[in-house]
């Protein structure tokens, strides 16, 4: 398959997000700015400009009416998909880390650091969808503070009152958001900073990358460890792909092969993994630099993944890759 | 005389008339693929012709989708006309995503070693087969270069023998094991400079021939090359200047055996190599330089 590379941050990539139907694909970056493209031919349909610092993360509502973003400026903006104007921002002391929608898009949560005497916090608002979007509410719906390890990550659970988080420490838990309190907390889910957390499309389990070089896959009302997939670099990102039974996963490279001959094509690698069996079935060569992001379309027809380089790759899988078989003919359902 | 006169036109008027045929041509053939033929000429006046295949994709989307493409361009991208922009969008090379039980974990990928070989094989140069112990690698990877016989059948003996290479070497273990260390011109029973165990004696006891006239660019590879067809080359010296490396056009060639030495001199003396005419000689002893 031919990758079409879309060079549209000058710094690295920091989170990509397809939106619900997978034809537009939105890139945040240390350079300040959010892109969004077409996936079909990688057009640049526009930029989300307003940001002063890093963008550490973005989210779209299922209907691409509403993207949301967390930056290093403290702010978390709401902006309009289709015109990029910024509608409401909201302000807080320390850095946004994590932004996500919940499956209804009338909420969104947030992790903040924990940075120079203020805590890390979780916080819940709720989105008025009625109007232009621009009047929104101030004050969350709900605030609280992860006890132990600082959070890095944040989503929404299965139920929109439970919300998970991944840890600093690896750990992994579920909070409830009314009250605040650890429903349940899987301590040693990995053994170094979790670095991304993507739910399946159903969100009955989610899949965690860490850096202790694994990615695991949990179960999202229990947070019983379902799978283990042990490489041996530290994981940036992992995704799970729908209609395939593959995991997708990106980091950096073996220190080995840091000094190969670098050619004109990058030599970072994204994992295919096999989701049940545990196994590497397969890898796509092509980024200059560790790879922070993955993201598959939700209809399971292509994937993107962007680098530390800046460059995002938007792979349209062929048809190899549907009718490939690895562990022969055993159809999974999913 | 004069009707001549009026008809000669300049042959090169004629040529620049079917020097371009700037038409570029457009059409559609049956199968949908719409064909654009371009000509221009590039720098150095060269006609280029450019031949572009579009073929129209036709993709049934959800109305969402059909929407999204209708927006105007905002941001950054505002007033850009419609279609991806070269500057921001391109096309990357083609890569491959093989998907296999157990894949990366059993075979990284072949050796630089291995994919020379096989793109011999692909370029129909046949089996690589070493000339000393027939193995399927390069016969200067051979892992016996040391102790087989020489090459092309010339079996004249390492000259020293190789008693000689032996009881020098548990001669310079035994002081090392022994606990205080004793430098290299100290060991024992050896010539001067470091012993790998080559065959035969050192730099002073081979046959060398002094080679003069090289050219600049002639590298200790390619005399060896050139003068191994005569015997097996035991050393190669090419003199270089100290500063740019250059070649300062001799070199030293040493066989293992003073016929083949002998003959490859009478054989090169006089030959033509990269433009010039080689000398070739019996090296001086040290003593006399």
């Amino acid at each position: 398959m031919r990758p079409i590379l879309l060079q549209g941050h000058e710094r690295s990539l920091t989170q990509i997000k397809f939106n619900r139907e997978g034809d537009l694909l939105f890139s945040a970056s240390k350079d300040h700015v959010i892109n969004v493209w077409f996936t079909d031919n990688g057009e640049r349909l526009g930029t989300y400009d307003g940001h002063n610092g890093t963008v550490w993360t973005i989210d779209v509502d299922s209907q691409s009416r509403f993207l949301v973003s967390g930056s290093a400026d403290n702010l978390m903006k709401l902006w309009s998909v289709q015109t990029g104007k910024c509608l409401f921002t909201w302000e807080f002391n320390t850095a946004v880390k994590r932004v996500a929608f919940s499956e209804t898009d009338d909420q969104v949560v947030c992790v903040t650091e924990q940075r120079m005497g203020f805590q890390g916090a979780i916080w819940i608002f709720d989105i008025n969808r009625e109007g232009d979007g621009t009047q929104q509410s101030k004050e969350p719906a709900s605030m609280f503070h992860p006890v132990g390890s600082k959070a890095t990550l944040c989503a929404f659970a299965h139920t929109p009152g439970m919300i998970l988080t991944g840890h600093e420490s690896g750990k992994v838990a579920l909070f409830d958001a009314k009250t605040g309190e650890e429903v349940h907390t899987n301590e040693r889910a990995h053994l170094d900073v979790v670095t991304d957390l993507q739910l399946a499309s159903d969100r009955s389990y989610f899949i965690t990358s860490s850096k202790d070089k694994t990615a695991r896959l949990h179960d999202t009302r229990t947070l019983l460890v379902l799978k283990t997939y042990t490489t041996e670099t530290p994981l940036n990102s992992a995704a799970i792909a729908p209609g395939k039974p593959y995991v997708l996963l990106g980091g950096g490279q073996e220190a080995m092969s840091v000094t190969t001959t670098s050619l004109r094509q990058g030599k970072f690698e994204t994992r295919f993994w096999h989701k049940l069996f545990e196994e590497e079935i397969g890898r796509v060569k092509g980024h200059f630099g560790p790879i922070n992001t993955i993201a598959v379309s939700p209809k399971g027809d292509c994937y993107a993944s962007g680098g530390e380089d800046g460059f995002v790759r938007v792979h349209h899988f062929d048809e190899s890759y549907f009718k490939a078989r690895p562990y022969g003919d055993l159809e999974i359902e999913d | 005389m004069a009707s001549a006169a009026t008809q000669k036109t300049s042959w090169a008027d004629d040529v620049d008339e079917l020097e371009q045929p700037n038409k570029g041509e457009d059409f559609v053939d049956e199968n949908g693929i719409r064909t654009t033929i371009e000509y221009t000429l590039n720098d150095e006046g060269k006609k280029i012709t450019r031949k572009i295949k579009r073929v129209l994709q036709k993709e049934i989307v959800d109305h969402t989708v059909a929407e999204h493409k209708s927006w105007t361009k905002f941001g950054q991208e505002k007033g850009s006309k419609p279609g991806p922009d070269r500057a921001t969008t391109t096309v990357g090379e083609n890569v491959w995503l093989k998907l296999s039980a157990g894949n990366k974990s059993s075979e990284p990928e072949p050796s630089a070693e291995q994919t020379m070989k096989n793109n011999l094989v692909r370029a129909g140069a046949g089996k690589v087969v070493c000339r000393l112990c027939k193995g399927d690698h390069f016969t200067a990877k051979c892992p016996y270069k040391d102790s087989l016989p020489g090459l092309e059948g010339t079996d004249t003996p390492p000259f020293g023998a190789d008693d000689t290479g032996t009881p020098a070497e548990p001669a310079a273990a035994a002081p090392a094991t022994g606990g205080k260390y004793v430098p290299p011109s100290m060991r024992g029973a050896r010539g001067p400079g470091e012993s790998m165990g080559r065959p035969g004696g050192s730099r002073d006891d081979l046959p060398t021939l002094r080679v003069t006239n090289i050219s600049e660019d002639t590298q200790e590879n390619d005399l060896r090359d050139l003068f191994s067809r005569f015997g097996r080359v035991a050393r190669v010296y090419v003199g270089r200047d100290r500063e740019t490396g250059a070649g300062k056009g001799f070199a030293f060639v040493s066989f293992e055996s003073k016929a083949d030495a002998q003959l490859a001199m009478e054989k090169v003396h006089g030959k033509g190599y990269d433009n010039l005419i080689l000398s070739v000689q019996w090296s001086q002893p040290r003593e006399q330089r």
